[in-house]
C-alpha cells in the first residue's frame, strides 16, 4: 500500500494553520530573565537542601518554573534543580512532601517527572516512587492536566 | 433511585427528549437516530430517522414547535417536521436538508431558545447560524468565524436567544452574539454587553491547564457561563468577575448543566454526574448523584477516574504479590454507568429549578436521576482546591 503520503507536512499547506504560539498564553519574561531567575533558584535551592528543608526546596525550584520556547537552558538548569531535590529525598518522606505543595506545584511537579522520565539517564526508579506518591495524593486529573498542558517546562 | 435503561450495546453518541418526555431521539454512533417511545419498562425504537450518510454526531428537539435537529459527520443538518404522508396520510418525520455551508463535520447543534434558529458547531472552526427563510422556504446559513482557531466541540444559548456559548478545542470558551436582524429583536442589555452586532465577541475564557473545552452551560439568568475542559478542571465565568476554576482529581468532565442559579451537574470520564455549587464568591464540588450501590457490582473499587480500580488493582496486585489469576475478574464499575457520560441534560422541572437530569453514554445507557439525592463522594483521592 502506498502510504508516503502520510508523511507530507498538510499543515505546510493550510494558510490559516493554528500555530504553537496560540495555543497558550507565552511567558511574558525575557528569556535572558528568565535563565538568570533559574541560576538563581538553583543557588537558593541548594542552599535550603544543605539546611534539609526539602519542601522550601521544592516549592522554590517549582514556583514560576520556565515554560515556552527559547528558553531551554534555563529549563535545563531547572530541571536538574528539580532532580537533585528528588534524589535527595528519603522515599519515606516523599508522601509528607507532596502533600504540603499547592496544586500548581503538584501539577509542575507531574511535568518535571515526567520530563525525567524521558530523559535517556534518568534515575527512573526514584521518579517513579515519586510519580506513585504524588498521583495518589493529586489523583489522575494531575496526570491529565500534563498530558494536556502546551506550557511544557 | 436513578432511573436506568440499557438502550444498545453500542455507545449513545447523543440524546434528546421531546416536550412532555414521552419520546426521545437518539443516535446508536450510527447514520441514523432512532425515536424511541416507552414499552412497559424498556425505551423501543418507534421511528428511524434515516437521512445522513455519515455518523451523526448531536441532536435536539425543539420542545414547542415540536422539531427535530440533527447534525452529522457528513457536514450537513436536517430539520425534521412531523406531517402526513401524501399517499398514506400516516404522520411522519420529514426531513428538510440544512445547506451549513461547512466544509468539515458538524459536531453539536441546538435549537434557541424561542426556536427560531439553531447553531450548529463544526470542526471547520466555524459555527453556522441557521434561521428559516418564509420567501424561499429554507434555512439560511451565516457563520460565526473570527476568532475561533480550531474545531467547536459544543454550543449553547443564552436564555435571550442572541447570545451564544461556543467551547473549542483551541482552548477557550467564548460567548458570540448570533444576532440576525432579519428575524431577532433588539436584545436588552446584559452583563455580556449591549451592542451585540453578529459575531461580537462578548466574551472569551481560557482553561485552567490547557485542556480543549469539551462542554459550556449558561446559567439559568444567563449571567455566568460554566465550562468543562480536557485538563480535568470546570471553570466558572463571571463576566467582568472572577473566573473560578476547579481542578478535579479525577478524569476529565466533557459535559454539564446548570440545575439551579448555584448548582452544575457535570459529568464524563469519571462515570458519574458530579454537582458543583457556589456563587460568584466561590466554587466547590459537593458530591455526586452516583451513590455506588445502583449498579450492582461489589462494593471495593471506586470509579474509573479514581485509583486502585478494577484493571488497575488487578494489575497491582499482580506485581506487588505476584497474583494474577485468583483476583476478581469482576470488571464491573460501582457507577450506574459503566463508560464515559457523554451528555447531561435537564429532564424534569422548569430552567432554573431543574429537579431531575438525563444523562447518556458510551455504555448504550439512559439514565434519569433526581438531582435533590446528593451523596458525598467516597473512595475519592486529594482534595479540591479552589484558585
Amino acid at each position: 500500500m502506498e502510504v508516503a503520503f502520510r508523511k507530507i507536512d498538510i499543515d505546510a499547506f493550510d494558510e490559516d494553520v493554528i500555530q504553537e504560539s496560540e495555543l497558550y498564553e507565552a511567558d511574558p519574561r525575557d528569556p535572558a530573565q528568565v535563565f538568570e531567575e533559574a541560576k538563581a533558584r538553583q543557588a537558593s535551592v541548594r542552599s535550603l537542601l544543605s539546611k534539609n528543608d526539602i519542601v522550601g526546596a521544592l516549592v522554590t525550584a517549582l514556583d514560576n518554573a520556565p515554560y515556552g520556547p527559547n528558553v531551554e537552558e534555563a529549563k535545563t538548569i531547572s530541571l536538574q534543580t528539580l532532580l537533585g531535590i528528588l534524589n535527595s529525598t528519603k522515599s519515606t518522606d516523599i508522601s509528607n512532601v507532596v502533600q504540603s505543595l499547592t496544586m500548581d506545584s503538584q501539577d509542575t511537579l507531574m511535568k518535571y517527572l515526567y520530563k525525567g522520565m524521558a530523559m535517556a539517564d534518568s534515575n527512573a526508579s526514584v521518579l517513579l516512587s515519586w510519580h506513585e506518591k504524588l498521583t495518589e495524593v493529586a489523583g489522575t486529573g494531575c496526570i491529565v492536566r500534563t498530558m494536556t498542558d502546551r506550557r511544557t517546562v | 433511585m436513578p432511573q436506568v435503561y440499557s438502550i444498545s450495546q453500542n455507545p449513545i453518541t447523543a440524546h434528546a427528549f421531546n416536550a412532555d418526555r414521552s419520546q426521545v431521539a437518539v443516535s446508536l454512533n450510527s447514520n441514523d437516530a432512532q425515536i424511541l417511545g416507552p414499552s412497559g419498562s424498556e425505551w423501543t425504537t418507534i421511528e428511524t430517522l434515516a437521512e445522513h450518510d455519515k455518523v451523526i454526531t448531536s441532536i435536539d428537539w425543539a420542545p414547542n414547535s415540536n422539531q427535530i435537529v440533527t447534525a452529522s459527520q457528513d457536514r450537513n443538518a436536517y430539520v425534521w417536521q412531523q406531517t402526513p404522508d401524501p399517499e398514506t396520510g400516516k404522520i411522519i418525520w420529514k426531513p428538510t436538508l440544512v445547506l451549513l455551508r461547512i466544509n468539515r463535520a458538524a459536531t453539536h447543534v441546538r435549537w434557541s431558545p424561542k426556536e427560531d434558529k439553531f447553531a450548529v458547531a463544526s470542526g471547520a472552526r466555524a459555527i453556522a447560524i441557521c434561521s428559516f427563510d418564509p420567501e424561499n422556504n429554507w434555512w439560511v446559513s451565516k457563520l460565526l468565524k473570527k476568532p475561533i482557531r480550531s474545531t467547536v466541540l459544543s454550543i449553547e444559548w443564552h436564555p435571550n436567544n442572541v447570545l451564544l456559548a461556543a467551547g473549542s478545542a483551541d482552548m477557550k470558551a467564548r460567548v458570540f452574539s448570533a444576532y440576525i436582524k432579519e428575524i431577532d429583536e433588539r436584545p436588552a442589555a446584559t452583563v455580556w454587553g449591549s451592542k451585540l452586532p453578529f459575531n461580537t465577541i462578548c466574551g472569551e475564557y481560557a482553561s485552567a491547564a490547557g485542556g480543549w473545552v469539551h462542554g459550556v452551560a449558561f446559567s439559568p439568568s444567563g449571567d455566568v457561563l460554566a465550562f468543562a475542559s480536557h485538563d480535568s478542571s470546570i471553570s466558572i465565568a463571571y463576566p467582568g468577575g472572577p473566573v473560578h476554576h476547579i481542578r478535579m482529581p479525577t478524569l476529565p468532565l466533557v459535559t454539564l448543566t446548570w440545575t439551579t442559579e448555584d448548582t452544575i451537574i457535570a459529568a464524563g470520564h469519571d462515570c458519574q454526574p458530579i454537582v458543583f455549587s457556589g456563587s460568584d464568591a466561590g466554587w466547590q464540588e459537593v458530591g455526586t448523584l452516583d451513590d455506588g450501590s445502583g449498579s450492582g457490582a461489589k462494593a471495593g473499587p471506586g470509579p474509573v477516574g479514581r485509583l486502585k480500580t478494577g484493571a488497575f488493582a488487578t494489575f497491582q496486585n499482580a506485581d506487588s504479590r505476584g497474583q494474577g489469576s485468583n483476583v476478581s475478574n469482576d470488571t464491573k464499575l460501582t457507577t450506574v454507568h459503566q463508560n464515559t457520560i457523554t451528555s447531561v441534560r435537564p429532564y424534569g422541572g422548569a430552567a432554573g429549578q431543574v429537579t431531575q437530569v438525563s444523562t447518556t453514554g458510551v455504555d448504550g445507557k439512559l439514565v434519569i436521576w433526581d438531582t435533590a439525592s446528593v451523596s458525598a463522594l467516597t473512595g475519592r483521592m486529594g482534595a479540591m482546591s479552589m484558585s
